[in-house]
């Protein structure tokens, strides 16, 4: 356990501004991540997310190519 | 029913371009290549040598071929997916013709040796400035386009587009900073270790937005529309798009292992290489299960035998990039011909080959005709599928190889080998890489011929059934 709390011990007090806002950006992209995860995978968001692959078949002239 | 109407002038004359660049930036590869394995082909001329031509070929593949398909097929696709016509194409024959002056450029100034060095980013000043604005022209339209469509959703291959656009404006502008001292020349705002880092945060982006965010667009529209079935999981493709927007960014401190760089950003630069095989391989098995339960069709159609080995070797290469990053490996590989072996199977085994077969389908759209020769397209398939696997085969040998000369010492501490023997012994594995070129090249200028007679077999179509309408 101390070994751990050697491995992760963080001289706070040593941070730039750059290594927060690196920290923050860091620790928010894994959040963000996370959520996009649970939302993705969520079988509520099933159908709702699986109808759009149908896009490039809804087109109204899909063999004919008509122009201006 | 009322018709969607499409601008598609632009989108052809893109579509042209893109093959006879293919040509031209795979022609001037294989040139140079051949003078690695044959030195006398270096003519004693400047402007032939291949540190000249080298750049060129990169920008030509890359810049001028993958260019032009991007432009194609996002203009292409951007229109179809939200059944809408562009926002300006005025804007998009500026975006045509902008581009088309650049390359001009680089064919000018790079066998001059007029460059700023920096790998997939040496030309001057004043022409990135003309980048910046043409591919500004670019993603406004796209952006417009993508605003003004009649679907609710943004089909996922326009956010692939977009993603590219976003990160590609901001890892040029930034990459290319510089202080001009005169018209042909400047000097990069950054220094030493810095330059370094920003160098290859560019350069490992251009790969991952440009060449695989970009493509992947193409892989989403163009696969399904090519199979008839939509794709396999639209959830996987949000995921795969997320996941690679957030992840590739990190990659570029892998280049750069065992350097004055601190050794903790090539460790998170190798760590999130490897975390980059599971959204990357997951968008390569979403392409390829489209075919699910139809896979008879490959047996035929050979356009989309493009596009799903296309995948493969997308799958294969993004396996294969995060194995190189990793350090005990990039130890042996790092400075040898196992990362070019590795670029080339992406470039030429990923990129080239989703080209081909998107460029294929879009000609047959655009002209609105088969392909004058099908069994051509089918011998350009294997040109590429047999030239990629040569290249990379004889990459992978030579790279390995000249990893464990370099490495390898006797029972006194003494190198075993000097560096010229190690040249030497890559001598048969660089001729072999040329030969593959050729085939590749080959293959190229196949498609060119087909590409060509097509367009001439649909204005004779045209010709005639305006003449039987009048008779």
């Amino acid at each position: 356990m101390s070994n751990l709390r050697e491995y992760f011990q963080t001289n706070w007090a040593a941070m730039t501004l750059h290594d927060w806002i690196g920290m923050i950006l860091t620790v928010g992209t894994f959040l963000a991540m996370v959520w996009l995860y649970t939302y993705v995978f969520n079988p509520k968001n099933k159908e709702r997310l699986e109808s759009q692959r149908n896009i490039p078949f809804d087109e109204k002239n899909t063999d004919s190519e008509k122009e201006k | 029913m009322e018709e969607t109407k499409y601008d598609f002038d632009v989108v052809r004359w893109f579509s042209i371009m893109a093959v006879v660049y293919l040509v031209v930036g795979t022609l001037v590869g294989t040139f140079i290549a051949s003078q690695l394995a044959w030195p006398f082909l270096n003519f004693d001329i400047a402007e032939l040598t291949f540190g000249r031509l080298r750049p060129l070929h990169t920008n030509a593949v890359i810049f001028a071929f993958g260019g032009c398909t991007l432009f194609a097929t996002a203009f292409y696709s951007v229109q179809r997916t939200g059944s809408t016509s562009l926002w300006s194409p005025k804007m998009a024959w500026f975006t045509f013709w902008g581009w088309n002056l650049i390359i001009v450029a680089a064919v000018i100034t790079l066998p001059l040796g007029i460059t700023q060095s920096k790998e997939y980013a040496e030309l001057e000043w004043p022409i990135d400035l003309a980048i910046a604005v043409v591919w500004l022209s670019f993603g406004l339209n796209f952006i417009m386009t993508v605003a003004k469509r009649k679907t609710s959703h943004i089909y996922v291959s326009n956010w692939f587009f977009m993603g590219m656009f976003v990160m590609i404006t901001y890892l040029h502008v930034v990459n290319s900073l510089a202080i001009p001292v005169s018209l042909f020349k400047s000097y990069s705002i950054f220094s030493g270790v810095q330059d370094a880092m920003i160098q290859w945060w560019w350069g490992h982006n251009a790969v991952g937005f440009y060449l695989t965010a970009g493509f992947l667009g193409i892989m989403y529209y163009f696969v399904p529309k090519q199979a008839n079935r939509p794709v396999f999981s639209y959830r996987l493709s949000v995921l795969h798009f997320w996941a690679l927007m957030f992840g590739y960014v990190w990659l570029g401190a892998h280049h750069l292992q065992y350097t004055a760089l601190p050794d903790w950003t090539g460790s998170i630069g190798a760590a999130v290489s490897l975390a980059m095989i599971i959204p990357s391989w997951g968008g390569a098995i979403n392409g390829m299960m489209t075919l699910s339960g139809a896979w008879d069709k490959l047996r035929e159609d050979y356009i989309l035998r493009f596009m799903i080995m296309s995948l493969a070797f997308y799958a294969m290469s993004t396996f294969e990039g995060p194995v190189m990053s990793a350090k005990s490996v990039n130890a042996l590989s790092h400075y040898t011909d196992w990362t070019v072996g590795h670029v080339h199977s992406g470039a030429l085994g990923w990129v080239a080959m989703v080209s081909a077969g998107a460029l294929y389908h879009m000609v047959e759209k655009l002209w609105g005709t088969k392909m004058y020769s099908a069994t051509l397209v089918n011998v350009h398939f294997w040109t590429s599928t047999i030239g990629t696997v040569i290249y990379i085969t004889a990459m992978w040998v030579s790279g390995i190889m000249q990893g464990l000369m370099w490495r390898d010492y006797d029972e006194f501490g003494t190198l075993t080998y000097t560096f010229a023997e190690s040249v030497a012994a890559m001598h048969p594995y660089y001729a072999m890489r040329a030969i593959g070129g050729m085939i590749f090249w080959l293959g190229g200028a196949i498609m060119l011929y087909n590409v060509i007679m097509t367009i001439r077999q649909a204005s004779a179509q045209r010709s005639s059934t305006a003449a039987a309408a009048t008779a």
